[in-house]
């Protein structure tokens, strides 16, 4: 079986020092980058799905160079290999370029899956794996608590987390799942894991090499503009409750009650 | 032929039976050495620190100053070891066929063999006093930590017989035959015997005579076999000790190809960890010590230490006595070499459970009271790094924590942008190192300010940090931090095994404190953990610093007359009781510091818990304990309240911050403080209180006495 797994580099939310540039483009040099959270729940998943039946992992990404240093730590968690998407038009790509551009990219692979994480922790749309699906004719299947794939059938079926309960799909493969983190904790790379990273293939490519057509791509060529960011206003003070557990439970719910909470 | 024997009937048989016992002793010694030789060739170098090394001897083989940590126990083992060490010359006489006494008798006219059998007599009776307490305590008083079983009886009984037939022979001998000089004891004991017939005294001295070699041969072929074979284990173990500060975990070569990483199985060990299994007495002063077992948790350092040795034997199964050449095994087929599968056995679920390894708190409260010094610490950090950089497998908890030192170089998850918020509201600027570069004036700096995660952090400690940066503004000094320069020191990361991540930080941080050439500096810390990485860690990554404990420098700078408090005799009294950190009294032998600095803040009276200095209890936080959940037994900062909550004290004082966050919420949680009055507080902040105005203690100003 061979599985895509979308990453992104984001910056890393614990050093929140996520800062914006004049053009309200993220200011990359402003913060370490980690892979997105969400990702590595998706990359998880590819990875139990390996080793229960044999198989491959690439990592596809669309990322200016620097990237590809956050990508061997995904490559550390036991992903085979990388490409990364880079070409300087694409600085400022709306959800609708970056989807296009990744479908391009997978336009070369032959896959059974592609897995993506439900969003970014960065740009957030949330769009991007359901618009490669729609132009490379994938079926979508969303909020995947569990995916099990059938090689001899060459369908997979995958229960999906619904605001009720869940429901259970099955499609043919290749097919595209959005992941929740219903599906595991992502693991810890060991060292072994970060030292075969260092020599795995990370692959780059320009859209030259995809051979896409670079004037409907990238910033320029964004359908939507961002005109204004402000910051959410500062939380309000904390109110600590204290005393025993059980007067400690009654304020809480006093709390709640009162605000119609509960 | 032996004219000192001529009583005893068939006397050179003697050379055949202790002879024979000598050897199958030595062969059944080697079979161990084999194992050893299987394992990893890592050890202490045997030539090198011959003198440390033999002082060390003297000091715990000889004098046994570990024993007496237990006095009781400390006493009876004492008069039995040497007891045994001075009748033994009387035994080396007899298989030697009477060299000794007989080279001995020549000058004097044999005063001096008689001295020693004088000598001897009072040994034994001695000796056979002791014998009898030892039996007292392993059969009536029973001390909780020990093992009782029908190994320790035997050992004590064939001790008992070997010193109790060798008198009662020279006895019936002096009886039968005749006194002879020195032995009075002896002598005495034999008055009433001379009334038996001749026949019977000749006869039952000939019985008890070789009944004395018979249990000295016998005593030779169990002891390799039995937990008491420290007598002669003992002596190489404390020989080979670890020299290196015992706060320096062995260092990792991360990018060895092919290597095991950390200690998966036997042959991951050294032969000196092998050798700490077959020094084990299971005296049980570990598991006594331990914090985790005396929580309920399955943590045992005794039982670990024996699962070694249990694996080391189970290993020699099938290995004959006397090894054969390769050319014999290969003619006969013969398969009696060392059995793969079991070098290659794991040693976590077999010697230790993989709870248990994550139980440990890095205290090294074991390997304080072990008196034959067994590292039980370095082992279990071994097994943390094979479990981490080969397995990932730790619990889940840790991720987090491994994750965010990684990424924004603190376990917290804080932003490094956050490090200087302690500084806010302060009445005096904290300058930051890069500053102080840029300007031009790092040769006036006095000393940098380490100031650690905890304290950039973690709100409580924030104020540790604000406290003792009082006092180094009062004091008049030139000090820096280096600010979001500062990541941890990874001490939590290398003490759960993730030497990965450890290496990135403290490299990053060597090159960083190396870029400000701080090796020319001194650096002060309130962190013990980050004074032990910086201090006796860093070297191996080559940063070579001298790094100081806020406790010490605080007291030097008292005794400087740099800081003065104000003592007017208006400061109530309270009472106070100093946790000391187990990586500052147990690592770094820092206990006098702290103290000193209590007793310079007026009104304080310093009441201390029964476990305190070298004998610190853990307060739970330590080897990374301080990210994990204690979901197992009852938990340790809760105990560690409890001691210093009797000791009535109205304060706590710590000299670390993972100390100051358990002992805070041990004592907000305790019962036995239920007004919350007893709190918690920092040596730095109970002097920055009594510090006397600013302007009275600058250096600027003449000192006035």
């Amino acid at each position: 079986m061979h599985i895509v797994v979308l990453t992104k580099p984001v910056p890393d939310p614990a050093a929140a020092a996520e800062r914006l540039g004049p053009d309200h483009r993220l200011d990359r040099a402003a913060s370490p980058a980690v892979v997105n959270a969400n990702d590595e729940y998706a990359l998880e998943a590819a990875l139990k799905l390996v080793e229960a039946s044999g198989g491959e992992i690439t990592l596809l990404t669309m990322a200016p160079a620097g990237g590809a240093d956050t990508m061997r730590k995904a490559l550390a968690m036991g992903a085979t290999r990388g490409i990364q998407v880079t070409d300087p038009v694409l600085a400022g790509s709306d959800v609708r370029s970056t989807a296009a551009v990744l479908a391009a990219a997978l336009g070369e692979l032959t896959f059974d899956l592609v897995l993506a994480g439900a969003d970014t922790s960065d740009g957030g749309g949330g769009v991007v794996p359901a618009g490669i699906a729609a132009l490379l004719r994938l079926p979508y299947l969303s909020n995947a608590a569990r995916i099990e794939p059938d090689a001899g059938s060459g369908r997979v079926k995958v229960r999906r987390i619904t605001p009720t309960g869940y429901d259970v799909l099955e499609a043919p493969m290749p097919a595209l799942i959005v992941c929740t983190q219903a599906l595991g904790e992502p693991r810890y790379p060991s060292l072994k894991g970060i030292m075969a990273a260092r020599s795995k293939e990370i692959a780059a490519r320009a859209l030259a090499d995809l051979g896409s057509d670079p004037s409907g791509l990238g910033g320029a060529a964004s359908t939507t503009t961002v005109l204004e960011t402000r910051r959410p206003p500062a939380r309000g003070a904390t109110t600590v409750v204290r005393g025993t557990p059980g007067e400690g439970a009654a304020a809480i719910v006093n709390f709640l009650a009162t605000r119609r909470i509960i | 032929m032996f004219p000192v024997f001529a009583e005893v009937p068939a006397y050179p048989l003697v050379f055949v039976v202790f002879w024979g016992a000598a050897v199958f002793f030595g062969l059944v010694m080697a079979r161990h050495l084999r194992v050893f030789a299987a394992a990893q060739a890592s050890g202490p170098n045997p030539l090198a620190d011959i003198p440390a090394r033999t002082l060390g001897l003297i000091r715990y083989a000889f004098i046994q100053v570990k024993m007496f940590k237990d006095p009781r126990a400390g006493i009876m083992h004492f008069g039995i070891f040497w007891g045994f060490v001075l009748l033994t010359i009387g035994t080396a006489d007899i298989v030697t066929g009477g060299i000794i006494q007989t080279i001995l008798s020549l000058p004097f006219d044999g005063l001096i063999w008689a001295a020693i059998s004088a000598m001897q007599n009072v040994v034994a009776v001695i000796t056979l006093a002791f014998i009898v307490w030892a039996f007292e305590r392993r059969l009536i008083s029973k001390p909780a930590r020990l093992t009782y079983n029908w190994d320790a009886l035997t050992i004590l009984l064939m001790i008992g017989g070997v010193v109790g037939t060798e008198l009662l022979a020279q006895a019936f001998e002096f009886a039968a035959y005749g006194d002879k000089p020195g032995a009075f004891i002896a002598a005495l004991l034999a008055i009433p015997l001379r009334n038996l017939d001749p026949g019977w005294l000749q006869a039952i001295f000939a019985i008890l005579w070789w009944a004395h070699i018979a249990i000295v041969a016998a005593f030779l072929c169990f002891l390799p076999f039995s937990k008491h074979l420290h007598v002669a284990t003992a002596f190489p173990n404390i020989y080979f000790r670890k020299l290196a500060p015992r706060g320096e975990l062995p260092a990792m070569d991360l990018e060895a190809e092919d290597a095991t990483f950390g200690v998966r199985t036997l042959a991951d060990l050294g032969w000196k960890d092998m050798l700490d299994g077959f020094t084990c007495t299971e005296c049980g002063r570990c598991q006594q010590a331990c914090p985790a077992w005396n929580t309920g948790k399955p943590l045992n350092p005794k039982h670990f230490i024996m699962g070694i040795r249990e694996m080391s034997v189970e290993a020699e199964h099938g290995l004959p006595l006397i090894p054969n050449s390769a050319i014999v095994r290969d003619t006969y087929g013969l398969d009696d070499t060392i059995k793969a599968a079991t070098m290659a056995k794991p040693i976590v679920d077999d010697a230790i459970p993989f709870d248990a390894v994550w139980d440990c708190v890095t205290c090294g409260a074991c390997v304080e009271a072990c008196p034959v010094l067994i590292e039980h610490v370095d082992k279990i950090i071994g097994l943390r790094r094979n479990l981490v950089l080969e397995d990932s497998r730790f619990p889940a908890e840790l991720n987090g924590a491994f994750r965010n030192m990684e990424g924004v170089g603190n376990p917290w998850g804080q932003p490094p942008a956050s490090r200087l918020d302690w500084t806010k509201g302060l009445s005096f600027e904290v300058p930051i190192v890069a500053d102080v570069a840029a300007a031009g004036k790092l040769g006036e700096l006095d000393v940098l300010y380490w100031v650690g995660c905890a304290a950039a952090f973690d709100e409580r400690n924030r104020k540790v940090a604000r406290a003792f940066a009082t006092c180094l503004d009062a004091a008049g000094l030139n000090f820096a931090v280096l600010g979001q320069e500062e990541s941890c020191t990874g001490d939590p990361a290398r003490r759960m095994g993730n030497d990965y991540v450890y290496q990135m930080l403290a490299s990053a941080n060597v090159d960083t404190l190396n870029r400000y050439r701080m090796g020319e500096k001194t650096i002060v810390t309130a962190c013990p953990h980050c004074f032990n990485s910086i201090g006796n860690e860093y070297g191996q990554l080559g940063g070579n610093f001298r790094v100081i404990h806020h406790s010490a420098f605080l007291r030097e700078l008292l005794a400087d007359g740099r800081l003065r408090v104000i003592d007017d005799g208006a400061a109530p009294r309270k009472s106070v009781t100093l946790h000391d950190s187990c990586y500052m009294a147990r690592y770094n032998n820092v206990v006098a510091e702290p103290r000193d600095v209590l007793g310079a803040v007026p009104g304080l009276d310093l009441v201390e818990m029964d476990k305190n200095g070298k004998n610190t209890f853990c307060c739970g936080a330590g080897g990374g304990r301080m990210w994990m959940e204690e979901t197992r037994g009852t938990r340790i900062n809760a105990a560690r309240t409890d001691q210093a909550l009797s000791t009535g004290a109205s304060t706590v004082a710590t000299e670390c911050p993972f100390c100051m966050t358990m002992m805070k919420d041990g004592l907000e949680a305790a019962e036995g403080n239920a007004g919350g009055e007893v709190r918690a507080i920092d040596i730095a902040e109970l002097l920055a209180e009594s510090l006397a105005p600013k302007e009275l203690a600058g250096r600027q100003l003449p000192v006035l006495q």
